[in-house]
C-alpha cells in the first residue's frame, strides 16, 4: 500500500526523526527485521502442510458412497497447490535481476522498512 | 475408486412380461425409474403396434383436457396441482374417466351455449329499450311539420299511387362504425323521401360474445312512401341493424317499454342461475382435472412403452429389452415380482449378452453434478472409459484460479457462492424462473471452488484488488543497496530510476516464503520479472496437466483388454512428451537452481537451448546449462524422433499379426463362440462383465478388421498427437495471458479510480464526502469489468484447456447417457 505518494521535490523533505516515521513506530511495533529468508524452512512446512494433507489425509476419509471422489479431490488439492507455492518459490529462488524502483519509493521505503 | 472413476456397469435385461400384467410392471417400473427401454419394433410404424388403439384413446382424452383446461383459463380460473404422486390407473379405470371427462365436457358446453344465446338476447332486449327511450322526439314535430309543408311542391303528380302519403317511421340500432355509411346511403338512394335521425346512445352496452363494450347509434328514419319503405328496409337488412317497430303514440311506447324491462329482468335472472351453475361445472372441472390429466399422461407413457416391445404369442406375454444398471438388478426383480403377483402371474427378468455398446451411467450428487455437466457438456463417456469428472472437481477450479488469482476478487466470488449454497433449500430460490439466475445457481459449488481456489492464488500472486501485501517482511534490503552504493538524497534526487543489484551483498535476502515478493508490486520493471516467472510456470503445469491424460489413458487400456497399447502407444507417448517437453520443464528447474546473478549477465538463454536441440545447431555465445547438455540433448531428440514410426506402426501391425493368426486357428474359436452366445440362464448373474466385453470385442475384431482403416486411424492419432504435443503446450501459455490481463486491468482501476479519491482533498470532510461516489465506481466496475466479464473469460478457457488439452489425450467422450423410463415429468 505504498504507492500513494503524492509527488513533491525531494530537496524540502528532510530525513525524517524516529518519532515521525510513522504509525509503526508510535504503537510500538517493531520495525520488520532484514534477516535472512531461509530456503530450507518453507520447503519443510509447506511440504509437511501439503504431504499432510495429500498422503495421510486420505486415511482418514469415512466410508461411504463418496469416499474415492473425497480422495481424489484431497489428493489433486495437495498436489495443485503445492506444485504452484513450489514454483513461486523456485522463481525467486536466484534473481538474476532486481526490482527497478522510483527515487521516492526507494527513500519511502529505505526509512519505513528498516 | 468412488464411483465416478467410471461408468457403473449397465447389462442389457431381457424381461417376459406375461399380458396380464405387462401393464402394472411397465407401470411400476416407471415410478421407479430404473431401466431403459430399447425399441424392439422400430421397423413397425407407429400405426401398426400393438396398442395403438389404447394410445389413441389417451390421447383424445387429452384433447378434452386441453378444452377444459381452456375453459377454466377462460373463466379466469386457475387449476391447482395435483397433490401426491398418482400412479398410472389400470385400463379399466380408464373407461370411467373417460366418461366423466365426456359428461363434464357436454355439460360445459351446453352451459355455455345457453349462456351465449340468453346474452345474445338480453343484448336485444336492451336495444330495443334504447330505442324506444331515445329521444327523437323534437324530430318527429319536425319531420311532420315538414313533411306536410313540403308535400305540395314536391309531388307534382296527380294522384294516383302517391295518394297514401302517411309518414312511416323505421327506428332501429347500428354499430357505429356503419352509421356515416348507413347515412350516406340512405341520403343518396332515397334523398328527399326520408328524413334521418342518429342518435348515439349514452351508456355501452356489452356485446353479447366478445364481451366487448360498443356503443350503438339508433336512429328513427321517417319516410313517405311504400317503395321507400322497402327500400330502407332492405337498405338497413344489408347493415345488419337491429330494426324495432316503433309507436309514435306516448302511451303506447312506455307500455311498450315497462313489458321490455320487465322480460330484460326475467332475463337476467335467467343469466344468474346459469352462471352460478357455469361457476359450479367449473368448480367441478377443477377438482377432477388435475389428477385425472396426470393419471392420463402417464397411462399414455406406459402404452408407449409396451408398443416398444415384442409380443410373443406362443408364450402369451411380451418381451421387452432394457438397459438396467447391474446395481439395481435385484430392485427391478423385486418390482417385477410385486406388481406380477397381484395378477397372479410371474414375470421373469434374466440378463443376456449385449454386441451394442450400453449406455453411460454415473451417479452423481448435487456437488458432482456441475462438474460431470460441464465433462457430459463436451461429450457423454464411452461405456466404461475413464471419467475426467472427479479431476475436474479440483483442476477446472484451479486453472481457473491461476487465470483469475485475486484475493479480493476471488473472496467476492467465494461469498455470493456461499450466499447461494446456504439458501439453496429455500422454495423462492428453487422455483425461480430467471434463466441467467437459473445458470449462475446451478454452478453454485462449481463458483464456489472457484472463489476458494482464486483466495489461494492471490495469495501466491500477492494481488488483492491489485494491492500487494506484506504478510512476511519483504526479501529485497533498499537500505543495503543504498548505504553500499552510496545513494544519498542529491543522488537519489539527480536519479529518478534506480536498480536494485542482487549481486551486492546484503541486497538479496532469500526468496519470499509464501508467493511472490511485496517489493515487485513497486518496481517498475515488475512485468519483466513476472511474466517471465508466469509463462514458465504455465508451461510447468501444461506438461504436468497432460501427463496426467496421458497416464489416465492407462486405466483405459487395462479395463479394455489391450494391453499391447501400453507398450506400444502409452510408453512413446510419454516417451515424447516428457523427453522434449518434461525436458523443457527440467530446463526451467535446473536454470532456477542452478544459475544465480553472480554471472546473470551470461545467463544461459533456454529458449535458445531449446531450439537449438531441435536443430542440431549450435549457438556459441549461449553457454550450456550443464556439461554435456549437447550429447543428452541429441540423445532425447533421437529418442523422441524413434518413438514416432513406434506410435505410427506399432498398434495397427500389432492387431494384423494377431488377426492372421487368429485366421489360421478357425476351429478352437468357432467352439469357443458357441459356448459365449449360448442360451442364457435364468440366473441374473450368469454373465461375468469380462466375459462379455472380451467376447463382445473378440467378435468385433473378428468380423471387421479392415487394413487401411487400422493404419489411417493411427496415423491420424500418430499426427494429432505429435503435433498436438507442440500446440498443446504453446495453448497452456494462456494461462499467463489472462493472468497478466487480470493483473493489469485490476491496477488500472485501481489507479485511475480509486488512487485518484484517496489522494484527492487535505482536510477530512472532503475526501470522505467525494469517496462515496468513487467507491461506488470503483465497485461497479470491479464487479462488471473483473468479476463477471474476466470470471466468465477465464472459465472459458480453463474449460477449453480441459476439453481440448486434457481430454484428447485418453477421453473419446462419444457414448450416450442411460435415460431411464420415468414419470418424473409428470409428477413435475
Amino acid at each position: 500500500m505504498l504507492s500513494a505518494l503524492p509527488s513533491r521535490g525531494l530537496e524540502n523533505l528532510q530525513r525524517p526523526s524516529l518519532g515521525s516515521l510513522g504509525p509503526a513506530s508510535r504503537l510500538g511495533i517493531p520495525h520488520p527485521a532484514m534477516t535472512a529468508h531461509s530456503f530450507a524452512l518453507p520447503v519443510i512446512i509447506f511440504t509437511t502442510f501439503w504431504g499432510l494433507i495429500g498422503i495421510a489425509g486420505p486415511w482418514f476419509v469415512p466410508k461411504g458412497p463418496n469416499r474415492g471422489v473425497i480422495i481424489t479431490m484431497l489428493v489433486a488439492t495437495a498436489v495443485c497447490c503445492y506444485l504452484f507455492w513450489l514454483i513461486a518459490i523456485l522463481a525467486q529462488l536466484n534473481p538474476l535481476f532486481g526490482p527497478q524502483l522510483k527515487n521516492e519509493t526507494i527513500w519511502y521505503v529505505r526509512f519505513l522498512w528498516e | 475408486m468412488g464411483s465416478m472413476f467410471r461408468s457403473e456397469e449397465v447389462a442389457l435385461v431381457q424381461l417376459f412380461l406375461p399380458t396380464a400384467a405387462a401393464y402394472t410392471c411397465v407401470s411400476r417400473l416407471g415410478e421407479l425409474g430404473l431401466v431403459e427401454f430399447r425399441d424392439l419394433n422400430a421397423s413397425v410404424s407407429a400405426f401398426q403396434r400393438r396398442f395403438v388403439v389404447d394410445v389413441r384413446r389417451c390421447e383424445e382424452l387429452e384433447k378434452t383436457f386441453t378444452f377444459l383446461q381452456e375453459e377454466v383459463r377462460r373463466a379466469g380460473l386457475v387449476l391447482p396441482p395435483p397433490e401426491g404422486r398418482l400412479p398410472a390407473p389400470p385400463p379399466r379405470d380408464l373407461l370411467r374417466i373417460q366418461e366423466e371427462t365426456e359428461r363434464l365436457a357436454q355439460e360445459l358446453r351446453d352451459v355455455r351455449g345457453n349462456q351465449q344465446a340468453l346474452r345474445v338476447q338480453l343484448h336485444q332486449l336492451q336495444l330495443h329499450a334504447a330505442v324506444l327511450g331515445q329521444g327523437h322526439g323534437p324530430q318527429l314535430a319536425a319531420a311532420h311539420t315538414y313533411a306536410a309543408s313540403e308535400r305540395t311542391p314536391l309531388l307534382q303528380a296527380p294522384g294516383g299511387p302517391h295518394q297514401d302519403l302517411r309518414v312511416n317511421f323505421v327506428a332501429g340500432a347500428v354499430e357505429p362504425h356503419k352509421a356515416p355509411a348507413l347515412e350516406r346511403l340512405l341520403w343518396r338512394a332515397c334523398r328527399g323521401f326520408l328524413i334521418a335521425s342518429f342518435r348515439e346512445l349514452e351508456q355501452p352496452l356489452e356485446h353479447p360474445v366478445t364481451g366487448e363494450p360498443a356503443t350503438w347509434m339508433t336512429f328513427l328514419i321517417s319516410y313517405w312512401g311504400e317503395q321507400i319503405g322497402q327500400k330502407i328496409r332492405k337498405i338497413t337488412d344489408c347493415f345488419h341493424c337491429h330494426v324495432f317497430p316503433f309507436l309514435e303514440q306516448e302511451e303506447a311506447c312506455h307500455a311498450a317499454l315497462q313489458q321490455l324491462q320487465q322480460q330484460s329482468q326475467e332475463l337476467r335472472e335467467v343469466l344468474g342461475e346459469t352462471e352460478r351453475f357455469l361457476s359450479q361445472v367449473l368448480g367441478r372441472v377443477q377438482q377432477l382435472l388435475p389428477p385425472a390429466q396426470a393419471q392420463v399422461h402417464k397411462m399414455k407413457a406406459v402404452y408407449l412403452a409396451l408398443n416398444q416391445c415384442s409380443v410373443s404369442t406362443t408364450h402369451k406375454c411380451l418381451i421387452a429389452e432394457v438397459w438396467c444398471a447391474t446395481q439395481d438388478l435385484p430392485a427391478l426383480q423385486e418390482a417385477l415380482r410385486d406388481s406380477s403377483t397381484e395378477e397372479g402371474v410371474s414375470a421373469v427378468a434374466h440378463r443376456i449378452p449385449s454386441r451394442e455398446m450400453p449406455p453411460t451411467l454415473i451417479r452423481t450428487n448435487r456437488f458432482t453434478a456441475s462438474f460431470q455437466g460441464i465433462v457430459d457438456a463436451y461429450g457423454v463417456g464411452r461405456y466404461q472409459e475413464v471419467n475426467p469428472a472427479p479431476y475436474t472437481i479440483i483442476t477446472f477450479p484451479f486453472l481457473f484460479a491461476v487465470m483469475f488469482g485475486d484475493v479480493g476478487h476471488g473472496l467476492l466470488m467465494f461469498l455470493f457462492a456461499l450466499a447461494m449454497v446456504l439458501a439453496e433449500n429455500r422454495p423462492a430460490v428453487k422455483t425461480a424462473q430467471n434463466e441467467i439466475w437459473q445458470t449462475f445457481f446451478g454452478g453454485r459449488y462449481l463458483l464456489l471452488l472457484m472463489g476458494l481456489f482464486s483466495v489461494y492464488t492471490g495469495f501466491i500472486y500477492n494481488e488483492c484488488f491489485s494491492r500487494a501485501s506484506s504478510i512476511f517482511p519483504s526479501g529485497w534490503s533498499v537500505a543495503a543497496m543504498a548505504n553500499q552504493s552510496g545513494w544519498s538524497d542529491a543522488f537519489l534526487a539527480q536519479h529518478t530510476m534506480l536498480t536494485l543489484d542482487p549481486n551486492v551483498t546484503g541486497v538479496f535476502l532469500g526468496p519470499y516464503p509464501f508467493g511472490i515478493d511485496p517489493i515487485w508490486s513497486l518496481a517498475a520493471n515488475h512485468l519483466s520479472f513476472l511474466n517471465s516467472f508466469k509463462m514458465k510456470m504455465s508451461v510447468i503445469l501444461g506438461v504436468v496437466h497432460m501427463a496426467f491424460g496421458v497416464v489416465l489413458g492407462v486405466f483405459n487400456h487395462m479395463h479394455f483388454g489391450q494391453r499391447h497399447r501400453l507398450l506400444l502407444e502409452t510408453l512413446p507417448e510419454l516417451t515424447f512428451l516428457l523427453g522434449l517437453f518434461g525436458y523443457l520443464v527440467f530446463l526451467v528447474i535446473y536454470k532456477w537452481l542452478r544459475v544465480s546473478a553472480t554471472n546473470a549477465a551470461s545467463a544461459p538463454s533456454i529458449l535458445i537451448h531449446f531450439i537449438n536441440m531441435f536443430l542440431f545447431s549450435h549457438s556459441p555465445t549461449n553457454r550450456p546449462l550443464y556439461p554435456r547438455q549437447e550429447v543428452v540433448q541429441a540423445m532425447l531428440v533421437v529418442l523422441a524422433l524413434a518413438m514416432v514410426p513406434v506410435l505410427l506402426l506399432g498398434t495397427p501391425l500389432h492387431l494384423l499379426c494377431r488377426h492372421r493368426r487368429r485366421l489360421r486357428r478357425p476351429t478352437g474359436r468357432k467352439e469357443d463362440k458357441a459356448g459365449l452366445l449360448g442360451l442364457p440362464d435364468a440366473s441374473v448373474n450368469g454373465w461375468g462383465s469380462d466375459e462379455e466385453k472380451a467376447g463382445g470385442l473378440e467378435d468385433e475384431q473378428e468380423a471387421e478388421l479392415v487394413p487401411s482403416e487400422v493404419f489411417m486411424h493411427q496415423a491420424i492419432h500418430t499426427i494429432e498427437f505429435c503435433l498436438g504435443c507442440v500446440s498443446n503446450t504453446a495453448s497452456y501459455l494462456r494461462l499467463w495471458a489472462l493472468s497478466l490481463a487480470h493483473a493489469q486491468l485490476s491496477e488500472v482501476l485501481w489507479a485511475m479510480v480509486m488512487r485518484i479519491g484517496l489522494g484527492l482533498g487535505r482536510e477530512v470532510g472532503v475526501a470522505a464526502v467525494v469517496l462515496v461516489p468513487i467507491f461506488a465506481a470503483f465497485a461497479v466496475m470491479t464487479v462488471a469489468i473483473l468479476l463477471v466479464m474476466e470470471g466468465l473469460s477465464a472459465f472459458l478457457h480453463a474449460l477449453r484447456l480441459h476439453w481440448v488439452e486434457f481430454q484428447n489425450k485418453f477421453y473419446s467422450g462419444t457414448g450416450y447417457k442411460l435415460s431411464p423410463f420415468t414419470f418424473a415429468a409428470a409428477d413435475d
